[in-house]
């Protein structure tokens, strides 16, 4: 965001009315300078105020959404290089390529392992959000039949891939209201893909593969036709091209505020690739390294669920701690008399902890405090772990009916806590654990 | 500029055994060495205090403000203890402190109204950390409305960017820095504001604490700090204060300006 | 406004490093931000090495086990194997049955081991003890001497042990991993530290703490993005030695890289799976300017061979 707080203020109504749901118009011009929040939430900007914040307000790389109703994908939006720096927004959209020219029977199987993918990690449900439909055929009616078939077995968001406008416009036909991406405007094709997209309201996917120079220059020329919402295809298909043309049109968008680059990016990973591990791998790079949309040739299990995992990882946000669930979870089996360990919700202290007691083969019972994501001892230290809570807690999950004995075992760097927790809990009895996760299996298979 | 002793503190062994014993003889002496040093204001840090509180706090406050004549800052996240000790305060007390979130302005600014005191707004809030200025600003903004809500005169509030150490979050500090900035243009007159002082020099070698610390605050009242809360038993804090006074013209320099309180 | 290649132009760059006797690797000497050949010197070579240990580890997942079964609890033919069949560019040797509570091994044993796996391989070797920071001190000692002038890295160095590593290091021509967890300010300080008692700066290879996918591999990602930017950006000597990235025993002990899809359904084939989880895991750190990487699967380095040639 170009202007700061107080500049973006001037041209606000300074009403203070509310209806943006922040309490002062100064405490709203904070939000819009943090982008926080867009200008669209205040009602009443004058024309010309929207019409200048707009123009600064606008991230560097386009805020492009795909699909419709509760499977809306949202890309580009982003700000920074580096996620460090403050964080990534959107997460590169996963999408599964299915040629058109396919049989019936494996269309559908392959848009129900769409429909399948979701799993669930850290709270948050990852799938596979997008399907691109690939006109091998060469059939307009095909194609477009296909088309209706897929959005009607599945909800996810549709990418159209056809370089033929008369194509296209059959399968827009049947699927505009989904809001399906077009791919592709090329040098050859681009005022009738534009007039499409500027007919069906929905975005396009721009494609030069003779240059990023090139690829700028078509881009220009879409836009004086009227489409602002794009997706750039440079046409990389190495595994080094797709990392040079990514990093520079990222590059281009935020440090050169060059427009014409400043738009979300889409990888073919697979393509020329028959070897599905390194389309896994390329597409790793593309999570890593700027990409926002990336089409797989398969979608197996095996890829899906290390794929969900690295880009949750990238697109966490650095300042944000990522949290489990407050819960008593089961480690193997336990039974009434198996051990009781308590530590804290973050989603890294969580998963160690987790894993160390996977490690010792010993069945035991882990109970998850919600710390609002901090980790034992900066809990602990902002008073966010404390004895009452961990009472609390253990009265909440009707331990003591799930449990016969009364040992709970707490870890080793808040062994200052063990005098408060048995005032607090009468008749329980506290264990130091190992103040390092990696003792815990030593320290399990001791107590056995 | 509020300069504010941080020395009475339950994070100290000392004092936490002071507390628990309600032995006053540690807690006069502390409070007299930091006012003679040149606070002039004390912070009273007595922890969650989820037992004790109530009767601690008003004990601290009219105990100390008998033998020191500043206000102090009631330093607990135990509302009930900050209204304890409001109640027998004499003069313009400081709670410290409210963060950002609506749950604890609802309860705090209310009191701040009631007592007529001051209070620290810290621009933190549920979403963790504050990433940049403009995310501290926003927060200090609704800090400011819910202040205005209540009847708080902006004059008494005190924003805090969060001080964070340099040994690990040091791209922060230069956002520290620009919020400070940024916190005075909020209003007319500019908006106050304070920071933990000794918190940016948090892990580092003891040797190197003060001049970290000290550097940093000449940097934050050059753009435009008005409150931090230091060792005053640092001399390099104290002669920092004056210095940069004199050097911004706030007041008079003579030869032996280091001297005067 | 046309367009023009966004290139950024640096202040530093990162230190070359050469190991081995018989077979000479090199690696780091980069210039510029990882694989970004656009806009200068990138590195063009990235070793991967195979871990072997120094007893049988009892403990590793099955889709590893079916591979080197035969071979674990010989580290001469377990070395020989990861050489000659799975073409690793180095070995790495980690003597955990030297750890107090894992048998405990002597220095003289740990020697023979080392010895063996010398005569066995002609590929440059990585010793890493047992992460038990005072029994590594002991055992380093003992077997850098052994290794002597085979120009082999030793590791990991940390706060509690840096000035024994450091000592043997330059008296038997090795070089050093050092290791801090997490945290750029103490990977600067223990550079320092090395640097200041004696050893050579460009000898040090830094070790930020691997993790995994899932396992805090975001906060390894973005400590090794922020040591290379200090390097290239604010010409950071103490930041611009190579970094390792030690990825294959952080990745198959968790539950991920062994579930059967008997006992995970959702999941897939185990083999594949752990295969992608080293193989993603040592990618992201590869983008983040690792420099050496090792790793337990033949197959994670065959994949991430193949993906770096084609940078």
């Amino acid at each position: 965001m170009g202007l700061t707080g107080i500049q973006i203020f001037k041209y606000l109504p300074k009403t203070n009315c509310g209806d943006c749901k922040f309490p002062t118009c100064l405490a709203f011009a904070m939000r819009l300078a943090a982008a926080q929040v867009r200008l669209d939430a205040c009602p009443h900007v004058s024309e010309e105020g929207k019409k200048i914040l707009n123009e600064v307000s606008a991230p560097p790389v386009r805020l492009v959404k795909i699909g419709a109703g509760d499977r809306v994908i949202e890309t580009g939006d982003e700000t920074v290089l580096f996620r460090h720096e403050k964080k990534f927004n959107h997460p590169p959209g996963l999408a599964l390529a299915i040629a058109d020219n396919l049989s019936d029977q494996e269309i559908e199987q392959k848009v129900q392992e769409v429909n399948n993918s979701t799993m669930e990690r850290v709270g948050q449900q990852l799938r596979v959000d997008l399907i691109s439909l690939q006109d091998k055929s060469g059939d307009a009616a095909r194609f477009s039949q296909v088309a209706k078939k897929v959005a009607g077995l599945s909800s996810a968001a549709l990418i159209l891939q056809s370089l033929k406008p008369e194509t296209m416009k059959a399968a827009l036909i049947e699927t505009a209201a989904r809001k399906p991406l077009i791919y592709a405007a090329t040098q050859d094709n681009y005022s009738q893909m534009a007039a499409l997209a500027k007919e069906y309201q929905t975005p396009l996917t721009v494609y030069s593969d003779q240059g990023l120079e090139a690829l700028s220059d078509l881009v220009d020329k879409v836009t004086a036709a009227g489409v602002e919402d794009l997706v750039l295809d440079s046409g990389a298909r190495s595994s080094g091209k797709m990392l040079s043309d990514l990093t520079q049109i990222r590059r281009a968008a935020i440090k050169k505020k060059f427009k014409s680059l400043g738009y979300p990016a889409i990888v073919f990973p697979g393509e020329g690739e028959s070897d599905p591990l390194m389309e896994a791998v390329r597409a790793g790079i593309g999570i890593a390294k700027y990409a926002s949309l990336i089409v797989l040739n398969s979608i197996r299990k095996e890829a899906l669920l290390p794929l969900y995992t690295l880009r949750q990882n990238i697109y966490t946000d650095p300042q944000q701690p990522m949290q489990v669930a407050e819960n008593l979870y089961k480690v193997g089996e336990p039974a009434a008399d198996s051990p009781l360990l308590i530590t804290t919700n973050f989603s890294l202290t969580y998963f160690i902890v987790l894993g160390e007691v996977e490690n010792s083969k010993v069945p035991s019972w882990l109970l998850v405090a919600d710390s609002e994501g901090l980790s034992v001892l900066t809990a602990w230290a902002a008073d966010k772990f404390n004895a009452p809570k961990i009472a609390k807690l253990v009265k909440k999950q009707n331990i003591e009916e799930k449990i016969k004995h009364r040992n709970l075992i707490i870890p080793g760097y808040v062994s200052v806590l063990s005098g408060e927790i048995e005032e607090e809990l009468p008749g329980w009895k506290v264990l130091v654990g190992p103040r390092e996760a990696a003792n815990l299996p030593k320290y399990l298979r001791d107590m056995a | 500029m509020l300069v504010i002793g941080e020395r009475i503190n339950v994070r100290t062994k000392l004092f936490a055994e002071a507390f628990k014993e309600k032995n006053f003889e540690p807690i006069e002496d502390m409070a007299i060495k930091q006012v003679k040093a040149g606070a002039n204001m004390l912070d009273i840090n007595i922890g969650p205090a989820r037992k004790n509180g109530t009767e601690l706090m008003p004990w601290l406050v009219e105990n100390i403000q008998k033998v020191v004549d500043v206000p102090l800052a009631l330093d607990t996240s135990n509302i009930e203890a900050i209204e304890a000790g409001l109640k027998v305060h004499k003069g313009k007390a400081l709670i410290n402190s409210t963060s950002a979130d609506p749950e604890r302005l609802a309860l705090l600014m209310p009191l701040t109204a009631k007592y007529n005191a001051m209070i620290i707004g810290l621009t933190l809030a549920t979403g963790g950390l504050p990433r940049d200025a403009n995310e501290r600003c926003a927060l200090a903004a609704e800090i400011m409305a819910s202040a205005a809500e209540h009847g708080v005169p902006m004059e008494d509030i005190y924003l805090d960017p969060i001080m964070v150490p340099i040994n690990g979050q040091q791209e922060q500090i230069k956002e520290i820095l620009e919020a400070i900035k940024m916190f005075r243009e909020m209003n007319d007159p500019p908006m106050n504001s304070l920071i933990g002082l000794s918190n940016i020099s948090n892990s580092a070698p003891e040797e190197m604490r003060s001049l970290i610390n000290h550097t940093f605050l000449t940097m934050a009242i050059t753009v435009g700090l008005t409150g931090a809360i230091v060792d005053t038993l640092d001399p390099g804090i104290i002669n920092a204060v004056k210095t940069t006074s004199v050097i911004l013209n706030q007041s008079l320099y003579c030869h032996s300006y280091l001297e005067t309180c | 406004m046309a367009f023009t290649v966004p290139k950024e132009v640096y202040n530093g760059k990162i230190n070359q490093v050469e190991v081995g006797k018989d077979q000479q690797v090199i690696f780091g000497g980069e210039e510029v931000l990882p694989f970004l050949s656009f806009e200068g010197k990138a590195v063009s070579n990235v070793p991967l090495a195979l871990e072997i240990q120094d007893i049988d580890p009892g403990d590793w997942a099955p889709s590893l086990t079916d591979i080197y079964g035969p071979v674990m609890g010989n580290p001469a033919e377990w070395a020989k194997l990861c050489q000659d069949e799975f073409k690793a560019d180095m070995i790495c040797l980690r003597l955990t049955g030297t750890h107090p509570d894992n048998g405990d091994k002597s220095p003289e044993e740990a020697g023979k081991v080392v010895e063996a796996v010398l005569s066995a391989i002609k590929v440059p070797l990585i010793i890493f003890g047992s992460n038990h920071t005072e029994k590594d001190a002991a055992v380093i000692k003992h077997v850098a001497e052994v290794a002597a002038n085979t120009g082999s890295i030793i590791g990991k160095a940390q706060e509690k042990n840096y000035k024994t590593f450091a000592a043997v290091a330059t008296a038997y021509n090795h070089k050093l991993v050092a290791l801090s967890d997490l945290d750029i300010n103490l990977s600067k300080q223990l550079n320092i530290l090395l640097t200041q008692s004696g050893f050579d700066g460009k000898n040090i290879i830094i070790d930020a703490m691997s993790s995994t996918l899932g396992y805090g591999l975001e906060y390894t990602y973005s400590v090794m993005e922020r040591i290379r930017l200090s390097a290239l950006q604010q010409n950071d000597a103490m930041m611009q030695m190579p970094m390792i990235s030690d990825v294959g025993e952080v990745t198959w002990k968790i539950k991920e890289a062994k579930a059967t899809e008997e006992e995970q359904p959702g999941w897939g084939a185990v083999e594949p799976r752990g295969i992608l989880w080293e193989s993603l895991a040592a990618l992201s750190f590869l983008m983040a300017g690792g420099n050496l990487v090792v790793l337990r699967h033949p197959k994670a380095l065959a994949t991430i061979r193949k993906t770096v040639a084609e940078f």
